[in-house]
């Protein structure tokens, strides 16, 4: 080893905590960015094979009823490729042990062969084929899991108003259902939803569909055009009641997972970005300060012949060595993280496997990316170094003039103690430097403002939604919608205080070009369980005419209050109607839009009709309420709010927790980082000074308190700036969260701040401590012994 | 001759002509040195007299390399050392020139041996660092680091390492301006012997006129100018100087 990379081996065996203290913030960084880039990776690959792998269908289409040679008739359509066919029908199951009845959704299975689109993958048990069973299913991972369901056990089913018994035969995934969750749904509820597979002749029989079918999925020719698919699809499927064909973009479970990707991919940028160009920056404190502490020793090696490129390259080495160790530790944990993250991913994401993929392109680029940042951080610092003439290095540097501080000048100087006053002439003698120190200090605190601030939006969120939005103890779907007296039967079910009636109606809504399907909900004009709240968290009253959007829709369909909206109903006698957008509703998960009930009565034209009811239920008849709800005749489904809210707990939250503690704890240790940082690098720039007031007489404590000054002066002027770019962060980070699933508002609280406030101080202390610990090591003799 | 290998063994060591540095420009400017003609040849013991801010230091940094004259002429054996550039003024100070400062600028986190391979390391032809510690009375202390030593230690080793490579000239800069009598005496003599001994052109400045004894020729700059010159028939030892 040459004595030159000698001397970097000791010099940064002396700033090793320093260095560490580099490499980790640049290792959290790193970490994050290869955590999310890799699952995103991982999602994106694993998709991309079960797509073509199980034959995922391109356009999809429900529709009342169409006698199967109607297939050959789609088959034929220009562009498509292969077409399946099949039933599929909504299934209300009474799980053993369970009061509240599930729903699902429950798909037929070919008479011959396979699936030819939408292919299954089973997990365990058999899969069913063509008509030699009866009274079995399949039954979707997510539900059986969450319900305990193996192959041979028994559930109960209601299948068009009747009870029957299905043993469960396997256990299945499919492309379709990669998200397991009813159309729509940000969140899932594998316990009290599920998608269910049996043979057709069953399925046919059960619901009066033999010899038709009800449900579409197609695929395209390579280079077909999936609108002119879509539009042939549609007027094939008219006569028999089309619902409207739509492609992937619209598919409920791709959406979903697109959706995800998304909100990775902002997360996966703007975290890491703050976190390396932190590192990028200590890394460049590090090494200017290095670099002004040897700058004698610069001009010895100069005077001796050494060359610059030399000497700058020692220095470089020096940097790199932490970038390096920086890297490698960021990459180990980043890969570690992925793949618990990946683990937990196959919750939410139902994949024959999800095995983590390392983004290797990601990991060069952002490996190159902080390399590089930190050797441009670092060659301003090296070029100046190796710019200066040697003879004029070794020229003291010129004395720095001091003045009294501002606050003394102002004539408050009495109330200082003499160190005190040492540290405030310090901060103004070197402004520049100072600015650093607290603009260091202020990221500390304001990294730690952006996973708070995202836990607090998912709860506001989950606030709104179910407190402020749904006030109802459950919802109750009908199978059909029935007659507006229904509701008074839902109000007589045991333990029901109030019961409000929902009309539902799937509609396609498009203005231009833009087009949404999803379901219109009627509801009385000021009611008080489903509630439609404006932006101002106000319940507003439903205008008697037009149709409320929320804020989200509006902007998927770009319109505004006043535009007119077209509206084609894929239910019932399909009517088509325009409305105008009478008002913007707020919410932060999934879609919606909004009508008065008689308004939207009036334009399906079939009468005063209900699709369901709102009930908040007394919790002392809770059981024999859902006893009575089994029996009801009319009760297609019953959705339990507070089930959903615990299962959400359960899963979602779990996850969402796990991320959020990842990013806290990171940026906690970037704050330490930087803290620390920064109160090393004040004590070595002050070590002479300190050291020559040790020696004439001040006593540790005195001394320690010039340090410690300057740091608590620093850090109180840092941390509100840092509450200020910490609420920026979180901003621009949130705002990347805003897909039609869910969005994040920017919620802050005192308590957020108080956090960061409360982190960055404790940093600050224990940084303050430990450099105080090194006074007691200050080399007292040396820092006279030579020149000053 | 823009090469330094070209350099002419023949030639006196240093030639001087007219030699100007002019520090900063228009109102702060500073004529350190002002029209210097001088001749140094091979194994003289020179010393190099004046008041502080004479321009000493500025005199030793042009013909150390470490520094370019404004104008005049300056040669090193015949190879134009004024008008190098940077890569040959490196080229020139790695082989040709042992520094000695006053403040010995060793690398505080090298041993004494280690600061000393240092440069024996990059140097074409060097003694072991072992014998250049040996030949300042260091070998006893070679594990020690800069902190563990004092003062004169440090500056002995500081001339280890400024001759370890056999340099053809060596320049002290004020070598014993920071050490007490006794130890800046042991110091010298280390100068001395390493002169003697290896014939190396030795230039020692200071502004203590005592040293003036040891030399072969004694010269007096102040204001920037020579103002005196004197030979000295014989050296005085070292140890004989009377502080
Ligand atoms: N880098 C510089 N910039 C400006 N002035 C300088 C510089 N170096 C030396 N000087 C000036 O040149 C003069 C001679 O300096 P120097 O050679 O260091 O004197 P000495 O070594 O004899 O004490 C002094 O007036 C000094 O202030
Ligand atoms: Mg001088």
């Amino acid at each position: 080893m040459s004595l030159l990379d000698l001397k970097l081996l000791r010099d940064l065996k002396a700033l090793k905590s320093q260095a560490f203290a580099v490499a980790l913030v640049m290792a959290c960084g790193l970490a994050m960015m290869i955590m999310t880039r890799s699952l995103i990776a991982s999602l994106e690959a694993t998709r991309a094979d079960y797509y073509r792998d199980n034959r995922f269908a391109d356009v999809f289409s429900r529709l009342k009823r169409a006698p199967n040679a109607v297939a050959a008739q789609l088959s034929a359509i220009p562009g498509v490729a292969a077409v399946q066919t099949g039933i599929a029908l909504p299934v209300t199951l009474d799980l053993p042990g369970v009061l509240e009845p599930a729903t699902g959704l429950i798909l037929s299975l070919p008479e011959q062969g396979e699936l030819t689109l939408n292919r299954l993958h089973l997990r365990s048990g058999r899969i069913l084929v063509g008509r030699e069973s009866s009274g079995e299913i399949l039954t979707g991972e997510a539900f059986a899991e969450a319900n305990r369901l193996r192959p041979g056990d028994e559930i109960a089913a209601v299948l068009y108003g009747r009870r029957q018994n299905f043993r469960v035969a396997g256990v299945v995934l499919s492309p379709e259902f990669i998200f397991e969750a009813p159309p729509g749904a940000a969140l899932p509820n594998n316990k009290t939803y599920g998608v269910f597979w049996m043979p057709y002749k069953e399925l046919a029989t059960a619901s009066n569909l033999d010899g038709a079918f009800n449900n579409l999925s197609l695929r395209l020719a390579p280079g077909a055009s999936e609108a002119a698919v879509i539009a042939a699809v549609d007027r094939v499927l008219k006569p028999y009641g089309g619902r409207g064909a739509y492609g992937r973009e619209s598919h409920p479970s791709h959406t979903r997972v697109r959706d995800e990707i998304q909100i990775l991919q902002g997360l996966s940028v703007g975290f890491p970005l703050v976190f390396l160009s932190v590192a990028a920056f200590m890394t460049n404190a590090v090494m200017s300060r290095q670099i002004t502490l040897q700058r004698e020793q610069i001009a010895i090696l100069k005077a001796f012949g050494f060359s610059n490129r030399e000497i700058g390259g020692h220095y470089l080495k020096f940097s790199l060595i932490i970038v390096v160790s920086g890297m490698g530790l960021g990459t180990l944990g980043g890969i570690g993280l992925g793949h618990q993250l990946v683990d937990m991913y196959t919750l939410f994401f139902r994949f024959p496997s999800l095995e983590f993929r390392l983004a290797t392109p990601v990991v060069l680029a952002a490996i190159g990316v902080s390399t590089l940042a930190a050797v441009v951080g670092v060659a301003g610092a090296v070029k100046a170094a190796v710019r200066l003439p040697p003879a004029e290095a070794m020229r003291p540097e010129a004395p720095s003039s001091y003045r009294p501080a501002l606050v003394e000048r102002l004539g408050a100087g009495h109330a200082f103690t003499a160190s005190f006053r040492m540290a405030l002439r310090n901060i103004e003698r070197r402004p520049a430097r100072s600015m650093l120190t607290m603009g260091a200090l202020a990221l500390a605190t304001g990294i730690l403002i952006v996973p708070n601030a995202f836990r607090d939006g998912i709860d506001y969120v989950l606030n709104y939604q179910w407190d402020l939005i749904q006030r109802q103890t459950v919802f109750v779907s009908m199978i059909e919608p029935g007659p507006a007296r229904t509701l008074a039967d839902f109000q007589a079910l045991p333990g029901v205080v109030l019961a409000e009636p929902v009309r539902g109606a799937a509609v396609e809504l498009r203005s231009g070009n833009r087009f949404r399907r999803l379901a219109i909900t009627g509801l009385p004009p000021r009611a008080e369980l489903f509630r439609v709240i404006d932006a101002q968290e106000r319940p507003f009253t439903l205008p008697p005419h037009g149709i409320v959007l929320s804020s989200k829709l509006a902007e998927v369909l770009a319109v505004n209050v006043g535009d007119e909206l077209a509206v084609r109903v894929l239910d019932g006698r399909r009517p088509e109607f325009t409305v105008p957008v009478a008002a913007l509703s707020e919410d932060f998960a999934g879609t919606a839009a909004f009508m008065d009930i008689g308004a939207l009565n009036r334009l399906l034209g079939e009468g005063d009709r209900i699709s369901g009811a709102y009930l908040t239920v007394a919790g002392g008849k809770w059981d024999e309420f859902l006893r009575a709800m089994k029996e009801s005749p009319v009760a297609g489904g019953v959705v339990v709010k507070n089930r959903i809210r615990e299962g959400f707990r359960e899963t979602t939250a779990k996850s969402i927790g796990l991320i959020q503690m990842i990013y806290l704890t990171f940026a906690t240790v970037v704050a330490f980082g930087i803290v620390y940082n920064s109160a090393r690098i004040s004590l070595s720039e002050r070590q002479r000074e300190l050291a020559t007031l040790r020696v004439i007489g001040f006593s540790r404590g005195e001394v320690g308190a010039v340090l410690v000054g300057e740091l608590a002066v620093l850090t109180l002027l840092a941390l509100p700036l840092g509450l200020l770019i910490g609420s920026g962060f979180a901003a621009a980070i949130l705002t990347t969260v805003n897909t039609e699933f869910v969005r994040l508002p920017l919620i802050l609280t005192p308590y957020n701040y108080a956090f960061a406030v409360l982190i960055v101080t404790t940093a600050s202390v224990i940084s303050a401590l430990l450099a105080c610990r090194r006074l007691d090591q200050l080399d007292l003799v040396g820092a006279l012994k030579a020149r000053d | 001759m823009a090469q330094i290998e070209n350099a002419d063994p023949t030639a006196p060591v240093f030639h001087a002509r007219a030699l100007r540095k002019i520090y900063g420009a228009g109102e702060a400017e500073v004529c350190a040195l002002d029209g210097i003609t001088l001749d140094c040849h091979p194994g003289e013991f020179l010393v190099v007299l004046g008041a502080s801010g004479s321009g000493k230091s500025t005199l030793l940094n042009l013909l150390g390399g470490l520094d370019t004259p404004t104008s005049g002429t300056l040669l090193y054996r015949g190879w134009d050392l004024g008008g190098a550039d940077e890569a040959s003024l490196t080229r020139y100070r790695r082989d040709a020139v042992g520094f000695v400062f006053q403040f010995y600028n060793l690398i505080p986190s090298l041993t004494a041996r280690e600061n000393v391979a240092l440069i024996t390391e990059i140097a074409a032809d060097p003694m072991s660092p072992e014998e250049a510690l040996h030949l300042v009375g260091l070998g006893a202390r070679m594990d020690h680091f800069p902190a563990q030593l004092s003062g004169g230690e440090q500056q002995r080793v500081a001339i280890a390492r400024a001759i370890a490579k056999r340099p053809a000239v060596l320049m002290c800069d004020e070598p014993t301006g920071a050490l007490d009598v006794r130890t800046g005496m042991a110091v010298l003599e280390a100068i001395e012997k390493i002169n003697r001994d290896l014939g190396t052109l030795t230039l020692i400045i200071t502004h203590n006129s005592v040293m003036a004894g040891m030399a072969d020729r004694v010269l007096t700059l102040s204001d920037g100018h020579i103002t005196g010159e004197k030979r000295n028939a014989t050296r005085a030892a070292a140890s004989s100087l009377a502080w």
